[in-house]
Order: C-alpha cells, then sequence, then structure tokens
C-alpha cells in the first residue's frame, strides 16, 4: 500500500531552487504532488509545490526568483482529469489537484526534450568550467539522457565566438540553450534591460543592447544573468580560472548600507565567487558589481599586513612585530596624556568596520584614553540623519525595512542615486516603479532614475544645490493650505503645539512655491504636482542621501522631511516612510556604538547619571560627563597646539574630509597618528603608527545596514595581519593601562547587549538562527522591528519643528559663479581604496567634471578638456565632460581617485547642527588648463 | 589657509552665530542655543566661546550672547 507521507512546512528548505517565486495570498489550496498532500498559497505553481515537499521537477528556463516563462518544456506533469501534459512552471495549483511528476510517459518526452538540447550543445563537459556545476548537465542526468539520436553533426551553434569583454564573466553563446533566464533577471531582477533574444527560431541568440559586447552595452555587471544562467554560456572568470567551489560561507557585503548577505564559496582558502543569498533579508538574492565581484582587493599587493613605525613623517616606514608596534604607540599616547592631559589625544571610529571593532575603540578611548574625543566618519555623511530624527521620531534611524518599498504608491528620492549608490535597494525601488508607483525625484542632476527604461519620473524637481529646505517647505506648504493633511494622524500621534506652530509657519506665503521659485529654481506648479502627488498616493515613502545631509542645514532638512511624512500620515506603517539611504556599510552601526562624542552606545547622552553609571560599573573606570570634540574641532584643536595625538580606525579622513590641506595642516601637528587601515592610504603619510586591518573576508562580527538589520560577518579565511582588528584595539588599549581581555567577537556583542536596551535581545546564537534582525530587538520585539513607530513615535509624540529657510554662505559669486556637487558613481566606492584596486577600474579610470554645454562654451572649454578647478578652498585640475544631466550653473564631479583632489577644493562649511561638511556645495570657477594634474 | 591657532576660534566663532541663525524653532533661541551647547560641546569649547564673549564682544551674534549667559 502506498504510504502517504505528512507535508511538514517548516522542513521545506527554502535555500534550494523552488523553481518559481512564491505567492502571496491568503487562501491556501491543498494539492496532492504524487500521492503526498501539500497545502499551499493559491497561485502557487505545481513545480514549487512539487520542490516544497522534496518531488523536484527536472526544469531549465524556471528559477524561482524569476516568473515562469514556459519556454524550454522539460517540466511537464500529469495532473489527473486534465488532458495533456502541462508545464508544472506556469500551471498554479488548484483546490483538489492531483499531480504526477514521474511517469512513462513523462520520461519519454523530457528525454526527448533534452535530446535536442543536448543535440546542439559542445560535449566538452570534463574540460567545461561548469563541470559538476551545470543545469544542464543535471537535467540530462535526472531524465536519464543515455544516447542523442540526432548525433551532433547536424546545424547547430557551436562555433559562435566568445565575449571576453566584462573583466568578471564570459558569455560562450554556444553553449547557449536560449533559456531566456539571463534576459529576464537582467529586466525582472536587476531592471537594466540590457539583455535581448535577438533573432528568430534557430537564428536565436541573447545579445546584449545592440549587439554589442557586454562591456560597450548598457550592462551594469550585477552579475544577476550570470548566477541565472543554468550552463556555462555566462560564467565567472574566477571560477573558469579556479575551478568549481568546494566549500561555503555566508557573510556579508562591505561595501554599502544595503548590506548584501551573500555565500562565499572557495577553494581552501580562495574565493572562488560571492553569490548573493536568496534568503538575505536586505537583498533577497541580487547583488551589485562591487560586492559580487569587486573583492579582489582583500588580496591585493598594495595590503599591508605587517605592523610599522616611524618616530617622524620624514622616515622610513619601520616593520615591526605587534607587540613592539603597540607598545610605541601607548607609549607615546600616555606621555602626551601625562605631558597635555587626557583631552589632547583621542579617536575616530569607522563605518568600514563591524560593530564590534567600533565599539572596542570608543571603548579604548573612553576609559583607556579617558576622555569622550571620540568621533567617526559618519559625522561627514549621515550625523544630520541621527539629530534630525532623534528630535523628530526619537530615534537616529529609518523607519522602515527595504522591502516596504514594494507597498509604496508614491516614491519621493531626495539627494539620493540608489541605482548608482544603493544598487540592490535601486532595483527593488525600480521595479515597484514599473508596477507604477509614482516617482518624484528632488535632485540637481538628472540621476539614471530620472529616466531609465520602463522608469519615468513624473517629477523631478532640479533645484539647485544648496537649496532642499526650501523646495521641501514649499511642498510641506502645498500640503497644509491645500487641505492635504492627514488630520486623524497628527491628532492622536503628535504634538499639537508643535503642529500647530508648524502649520502657521509653512503656511506663510513666504514659503509657498511661487515665492520660492527662484531661489530654488523650480517652477511652482512642478512643486504643486509633486506635493499633490506625495500627499494623495496613499503610501508615500522618502527615501534621501547625502544629498540631503552634507549641507549646511542637512539637520534642518531631515526635521522637514519628518514633518512632511507626519502631516501626511506616512509613517508608522508598510510602504511608507522617511527612510536614509546609507553611504557605507556600517554607517548605522558605528553611530549605534557610541562613537559620537556625546553619547554612549544606543544614543545615551554622557551626561545622563544613571547611563553613566551603568557604564561605569560594567567598565570598572569613572567615565567623563562632558560631551568630547568632533572631528573639525580635533583638527582644528591640532592645528592650535592643543591636541597631539589619534588613533583613526579604517577612515582616510586626509582623502574624504573637505579643505584637505587644512586637514593636513592639523595631522602634521600632531605627534602621534595612528591608522588602522588595510592600505598606506593619504591619511598614512602623516602616522607615525600603522596597523595592518583586516579586510571584511577576515572579520568576525556584525554590520548594521540602513534598515537597522544586523547582519552577521563570518571570517571566510584567517586573517592576514596575524591579529583581528579588535585584537589589536584591545592590546592598545591594555598597553595603556586599560585591560579588555575579550575572548571572542560574539562576546563583545554580549557585553553591547547588556549595556543597550535597543540591543538587549541580540546576540551570535540569535543572528545565527534568524540569519538577522532589525533593531530595537529586545523582550518587547525578540525577532525584531522591520518598521518602527508603528503605534507611537519612540520619543512619545510626534515632534513637528519649523524649518526656515537659511541660504548657505557657499553662494556663487561673480569670482565663483558655478556651484560644484558631488556624489558616486555605480563601480567605485567613496574614496576608492577598495574598488581602485579591483577591475572596477574599467568602468571609472578617473574622475571627471561634468558640466552644462552652456557654461563650457562660455568658457572655452570642450568635452575632454583638461580644466582647473578653483574654490577659495584651494585648486584642482581634472577632465570635463559636457552633460546634459545638469542645469547651466551646476558643475558635478565624483571622488573616487585621490588624484582629483575634490576635497582640495571643498570648504569647511558644514551643518550648523552636527559639523556635517557641506561636500554638496562648493562655489568655484573652472577655465581650460594647460596642465594636467594638480 | 590659516596657520595659526586662530583658526580654532575663527571656528568656534562661526559655528556659534551659526547655530544661532540656524536654530529651526525661532522661540526661546538662547535657551536653545544653550542646551544644543551643553548637549555637544565640551566644556573647553565652551570656554573659549566665553572668552571670545568678553574680548571681542562684536564677532558673537546677541543670541550667543545670551545664550552665554545661561550657560
Ligand atoms: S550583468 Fe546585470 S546588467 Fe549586465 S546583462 Fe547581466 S543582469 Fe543585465
Ligand atoms: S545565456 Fe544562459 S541564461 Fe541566457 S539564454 Fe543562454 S543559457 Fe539561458
Ligand atoms: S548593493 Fe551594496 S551591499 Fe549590496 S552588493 Fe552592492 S555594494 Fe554590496
Ligand atoms: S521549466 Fe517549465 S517550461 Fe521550462
Amino acid at each position: 500500500m502506498n504510504m502517504v507521507q505528512q507535508f511538514d512546512p517548516a522542513q521545506v528548505d527554502y535555500s534550494q531552487d523552488l523553481g518559481t517565486p512564491g505567492a502571496e495570498s491568503d487562501v491556501m489550496v491543498t494539492v496532492r504532488i504524487d500521492g503526498m498532500p501539500v497545502s499551499v498559497p493559491e497561485g502557487t505553481s505545481v513545480m514549487r509545490a512539487a520542490a516544497m515537499v522534496g518531488a523536484n521537477i527536472p526544469k531549465l528556463c524556471a528559477t524561482d526568483n524569476l516568473n515562469a516563462f514556459g519556454s524550454c518544456r522539460l517540466c511537464l506533469v500529469e495532473i489527473e482529469g486534465r488532458p495533456g501534459t502541462p508545464a508544472s512552471c506556469t500551471t498554479p495549483c488548484a483546490e483538489g489537484m492531483s499531480v504526477h511528476t514521474q511517469t512513462p510517459r513523462l520520461d519519454k518526452l523530457r528525454k526527448g526534450v533534452m535530446e535536442l538540447y543536448i543535440s546542439d550543445h559542445p560535449l566538452d563537459c570534463l574540460t567545461c568550467p561548469a563541470n559538476g556545476d551545470c543545469e544542464l548537465q543535471d537535467m540530462a542526468g535526472a531524465v536519464g539522457l543515455r544516447d542523442v539520436r540526432y548525433g551532433t553533426e547536424g546545424e547547430n551553434h557551436l562555433d559562435r565566438g566568445k565575449d571576453e569583454s566584462n573583466p568578471y564573466f564570459t558569455f560562450d553563446s554556444s553553449k547557449c540553450i536560449v533559456c531566456s533566464r539571463c534576459v529576464r533577471a537582467c529586466s525582472e531582477v536587476q531592471g537594466t534591460f540590457a539583455l535581448t533574444i535577438a533573432g528568430r527560431g534557430f537564428g536565436s541568440q541573447v545579445s546584449p543592447s545592440e549587439q554589442q559586447p557586454f562591456l560597450d552595452s548598457e550592462c551594469v555587471s550585477c552579475g544577476a544573468c550570470v548566477q541565472a544562467c543554468p550552463t556555462a554560456t555566462l560564467q565567472e572568470k574566477s571560477v573558469i580560472d579556479l575551478g568549481v567551489p568546494s566549500r561555503k560561507v555566508k557573510t556579508t557585503c562591505a561595501y554599502c548600507g544595503v548590506g548584501c548577505s551573500f555565500t562565499a564559496e572557495l577553494r581552501g582558502d580562495e574565493v572562488v565567487r560571492m553569490v548573493p543569498d536568496k534568503q538575505g533579508g536586505a537583498n533577497e538574492g541580487h547583488s551589485c558589481v562591487k560586492g559580487r565581484f569587486a573583492w579582489g582587493y582583500a588580496q591585493h599587493q598594495d595590503r599591508v599586513t605587517t605592523p610599522m613605525v616611524r618616530d617622524s613623517i620624514e622616515d622610513e616606514w619601520r616593520p615591526v612585530e605587534w607587540d613592539e608596534a603597540i607598545n610605541f604607540a601607548a607609549d607615546r599616547l600616555n606621555a602626551i596624556k601625562s605631558k597635555h592631559g587626557v583631552d589632547a589625544i583621542g579617536g575616530i571610529t569607522s563605518s568600514r568596520c563591524t560593530n564590534e571593532e567600533v565599539y572596542v575603540v570608543q571603548k579604548m578611548v573612553r576609559a583607556a584614553f579617558g576622555t569622550n574625543n571620540i568621533d567617526t566618519c559618519a559625522r561627514v555623511c549621515h550625523s544630520p540623519t541621527g539629530y534630525g530624527l532623534k528630535q523628530t521620531f526619537g530615534t537616529s534611524a529609518g523607519t522602515q525595512d527595504f522591502s516596504s518599498v514594494e507597498q509604496a504608491d508614491a516614491i519621493l528620492v531626495i539627494g539620493a542615486n540608489p541605482t548608482d549608490a544603493h544598487p540592490v535597494f535601486g532595483s527593488r525601488m525600480k521595479r515597484r516603479l514599473r508596477e507604477g508607483a509614482d516617482l518624484i525625484v528632488i535632485d540637481p542632476r538628472s540621476i539614471d532614475l530620472v529616466r531609465s527604461p520602463h522608469i519615468r519620473a513624473e517629477h523631478h524637481l532640479q533645484l539647485m544645490p544648496g537649496t532642499n529646505v526650501a523646495v521641501l517647505n514649499a511642498i510641506s506648504h502645498v500640503v497644509a493650505t491645500e487641505g492635504l493633511m492627514d488630520d486623524d494622524f497628527v491628532y492622536e500621534r503628535c504634538n499639537k503645539t508643535s503642529f500647530n506652530a508648524w502649520v502657521d509657519f509653512i503656511s506663510l506665503p513666504e514659503n509657498s512655491p511661487e515665492a520660492l521659485a527662484d531661489i530654488t529654481g523650480v517652477d511652482a506648479e512642478t512643486v504643486r504636482a509633486a506635493a499633490r502627488a506625495y500627499a494623495t498616493a496613499g503610501n508615500g515613502a522618502i527615501y534621501y542621501g547625502l544629498g540631503v545631509t552634507e549641507h549646511s542645514q542637512g539637520s534642518t532638512m531631515v526635521m522637514a522631511m519628518a514633518n512632511l511624512a507626519m502631516a501626511t500620515g506616512n509613517i508608522g506603517r508598510l510602504g511608507v516612510g522617511v527612510n536614509p539611504l546609507r553611504g557605507q556599510n556600517n554607517v548605522q552601526g558605528s553611530c549605534d556604538m557610541g562613537s559620537f562624542p556625546h553619547e554612549f552606545v544606543g544614543y545615551r547622552h554622557v551626561s545622563d547619571d544613571t547611563v553613566r553609571e551603568q557604564f561605569s560599573s560594567v567598565w570598572g573606570v569613572t567615565l567623563r560627563e562632558d560631551p568630547g570634540m568632533r572631528i573639525p574641532n580635533m583638527l582644528d584643536s591640532a592645528v592650535s597646539g592643543d591636541f597631539k595625538g589619534i588613533y583613526i580606525q579604517g577612515e582616510d579622513i586626509a582623502q574624504s574630509d573637505p579643505n584637505t590641506n587644512h586637514v593636513a595642516e592639523a595631522l602634521k601637528a600632531m605627534e602621534c597618528v595612528i591608522v588602522q587601515d588595510l592600505f598606506l592610504n593619504e591619511t598614512s603619510h602623516f602616522a607615525h603608527v600603522f596597523l595592518p586591518g583586516t579586510s571584511f573576508l577576515e572579520k568576525d562580527g556584525t554590520f548594521t545596514n540602513a534598515e537597522r538589520r544586523i547582519n552577521r560577518v563570518r571570517p571566510v579565511m584567517t586573517s592576514r595581519t596575524g591579529l583581528s582588528e579588535w585584537e589589536a584595539t584591545c592590546a592598545l588599549s591594555e598597553a595603556m593601562g586599560y585591560p579588555m581581555p575579550y575572548e571572542s567577537a560574539s562576546e563583545i556583542m554580549d557585553e553591547i547587549a547588556q549595556l543597550t536596551p535597543t540591543f538587549a535581545g541580540v546576540s551570535f546564537d540569535l543572528l545565527d538562527k534568524l540569519g538577522s534582525v532589525q533593531w530595537p530587538c529586545n523582550e518587547q520585539a525578540p525577532e525584531g522591528t522591520p518598521i518602527m513607530h508603528k503605534d507611537a513615535f519612540v520619543r512619545g509624540e510626534g515632534q513637528f519643528m519649523t524649518t526656515p529657510y537659511v541660504p548657505t554662505d557657499e553662494r556663487s559669486t561673480r569670482k565663483f559663479p558655478l556651484l560644484l556637487t558631488t556624489g558616486r558613481i555605480l563601480s567605485q566606492y567613496n574614496v576608492g581604496a577598495q574598488t581602485r584596486r579591483t577591475d572596477n577600474v574599467v568602468w571609472h579610470a578617473e574622475d571627471v567634471l561634468d558640466i552644462h554645454e552652456a557654461d563650457a562654451e562660455a568658457r572655452g572649454v570642450k568635452d575632454g578638456d583638461w580644466i582647473e578647478i578653483t574654490s577659495r578652498a584651494g585648486q584642482t585640475r581634472m577632465r570635463a565632460r559636457i552633460s546634459d544631466d545638469i542645469p547651466a550653473g551646476v558643475v558635478y564631479t565624483t571622488f573616487h581617485h585621490p588624484v582629483s583632489g575634490t576635497n582640495v577644493i571643498t570648504t569647511d562649511n558644514s551643518d550648523w547642527a552636527t559639523n556635517c561638511p557641506e561636500y554638496k556645495v562648493t562655489a568655484v570657477e573652472i577655465r581650460p588648463s594647460s596642465e594636467q594634474r594638480a | 589657509m590659516s596657520t595659526s591657532g586662530d583658526y580654532k576660534q575663527q571656528h568656534l566663532i562661526k559655528m556659534a552665530n551659526q547655530i544661532a541663525h540656524s536654530m529651526p524653532t525661532r522661540d526661546d533661541i538662547a535657551g536653545q542655543i544653550s542646551a544644543h551647547m551643553r548637549q555637544f560641546w565640551p566644556s573647553e569649547m565652551q570656554q573659549t566661546l566665553r572668552q571670545i564673549a568678553s574680548e571681542n564682544p562684536d564677532l558673537l551674534s546677541e543670541d550667543v550672547h545670551n545664550a552665554l549667559q545661561s550657560l
């Protein structure tokens, strides 16, 4: 008798390819697969239901991150009471259906299909790079194909050439089975639409753009097509070179704030490829070119793996043992301390490092150095987010998870360029936009989203740099005066007094779009239409980046966005929110970990006696109650001779901070500069101690992404330097007289959890169990908090702030008539220390200055000319590129290459509340240059 | 750019005036400035600002002077 097994949903292995995407429905249907009953949400394919009970139906054109296509005809099944043999990938389950996946008839049909594929496929399996990792090979085995009746001598595609133009993968058309998975991956998952099937019938083949090589096409090298390809047609070059991987470790990308989860696939200690994790909460199986391919820097020859010291910055570096370097640094810092006092030293933590590494650095500074002079590189990017959201909502973090965008009806993108800077989230947003959500872009540039395949921003508010607050005020004015507010939400959730004051302020005629049009450069009707679109869409979601924060009114702008979201009731549920897109991988985490000079871990002020005593008792040391200095104050104090020593973790302030000349002057004036990094960066030219850092491939710890998601970073190889970064920090602390005897990174997280209410439930064990968790994670939310401020704001009532527009001092003048603004591109990352040391340079070998045709013409500049750019802070040279992405009066560049000296010209203007530098507005003049480099 | 210790003072003056000028909600500006300084400024910076206020009062806005009273 046939024993019917029971289906246990908890036993389904979701990491395997289930063939088609899951369906979302509250209605469940029950079907029988080869006799086994299974209940699935309505809309689930027969193929997926079968895979869930372990009856894997052979397939070629289906994979579970793409919609079913039904082209290969390998997945046929028989269904009782239905004629024929339908494709299981395109057939939805229906109540009571009884499916047979293995019958003699099906075997025969599948063999026939496979025969046709194999007869037009090179039979070089043994030497093929995908040998052992090829679905075609697997399927031939699965259907029991033993011989090919047609032979392989007939008409075929075996002599088609190979495209090796992309630095990371090859395209060998002779192996293509035209399953279209790559084409669909590029459109559905990535949203670039770079691939098509050209030609028809037997002559059809995959083609990038207009039959171009991949490198010259619109392809952005995300690798989704490579991952989707069931054959060796699209294949990673690293697999071709190194062979199929033999072991796997789950970890997290160390580039941007999206925080994609990956499986590092290795042979021994060598990474063969990085495969985005389908179960990764942030990326759900997708990645961009940086995370998937640009990890080679970890093994780059420039990497320094030995500690080094020198007496003066004029001397040569002297490689030494760890002990000597640590003692050298400790002696110098202690000497400064006793001569000039504890406030003459300090430290900077890095958003590139793990939470645990950051935590021990700030602890060392507070406990061993004895000062609160600790700051983080987030100072120069998202500090206004922390300030603004804390004032209005009560917590220094974004409100949503990434998947929330799937429910948004109107998406407002302000000063962010997600497709370049947060590509995986950008793809997710694009999917929602293709489904019909409205898009409003507020940006001086025509970023990719403004017009890209199947996407168009209905509203592009192309404002003059520096006028964000004016534009947001104008939008809110429309909302307040046209009756577009959500009165119930405001009444129930927000502080009335602050709301009334805000309405009075925002309704003033001076805040109307008409009154502000001359200042912002955006015509009033465009503003009005955008305001109506956001306020009336249903779910309005705000996403913003450094184009909001890196301004003299950065904090005000964050509060202005929070006001708008509260006034329209767009907070506290799926599809809405105010969402910072964080630049670096661990900006959120480094801020959470007590890196600011006025706050302990979890954003609690150092002057709070209860909190301070709690830290004092766990750390066993008396702690200071007054705030320490921020980075710019430390640098100013160094120039004036009061600040003498600094520990800089993984940040290149001599390149990334504004007004490079001033930074250099400050660093030169110090007696002990300690740099902990992978490479001898620009800052290390001024350093006395170099402590080699570890790449993300060697780290053990956690990163926290832009959605507050704490992800595990697991070591995939042993540390190249002999020590973990946190071990080096602890050694220095101990040498200075304050031991921090941790045994492991997980022990550090346990201490963080002990001291931080929002992290109380976090542990490595929990992360290993759940994959990731979004803080707050504690007794009230044991599995974390995807959406914040659901029933009440963290601060109780939402606080409105009036936000008068205050123009920046950095205005265009007769001497400096153009406004320079900066940004990043997809293939490069920040100051480029990593990406410049990978093949990503093929896409961006140098920074260039984008200039409008009219401005170029007026100055006699042609496309590709070398030009000199001067601001009141300094001067540099780069090549010009004529571009219509920016309006006249504005120029734009990136800052990925140190030789460009972009920050030589940025000024020391900064946000009034947080001192976040005003990178996004610098008044400049340009002129043709006879010389090439500064 | 400057190579003297003035840099620090110039920046403090600029910061203080900018805070006064940019504080979003415009009531009790002096109270808000002093609260802001207590929250974010090391005592050494507050002292330096006091010194500037007495030696070069013209360099600081009236709101900053008022704030210093209650700091
Ligand atoms: S790498 Fe990405 S962008 Fe390029 S063709 Fe493949 S899916 Fe499209
Ligand atoms: S390249 Fe690969 S994924 Fe694309 S059609 Fe050919 S076999 Fe299918
Ligand atoms: S989107 Fe960001 S986190 Fe994801 S792979 Fe790219 S760089 Fe890494
Ligand atoms: S897998 Fe169903 S038709 Fe190809």
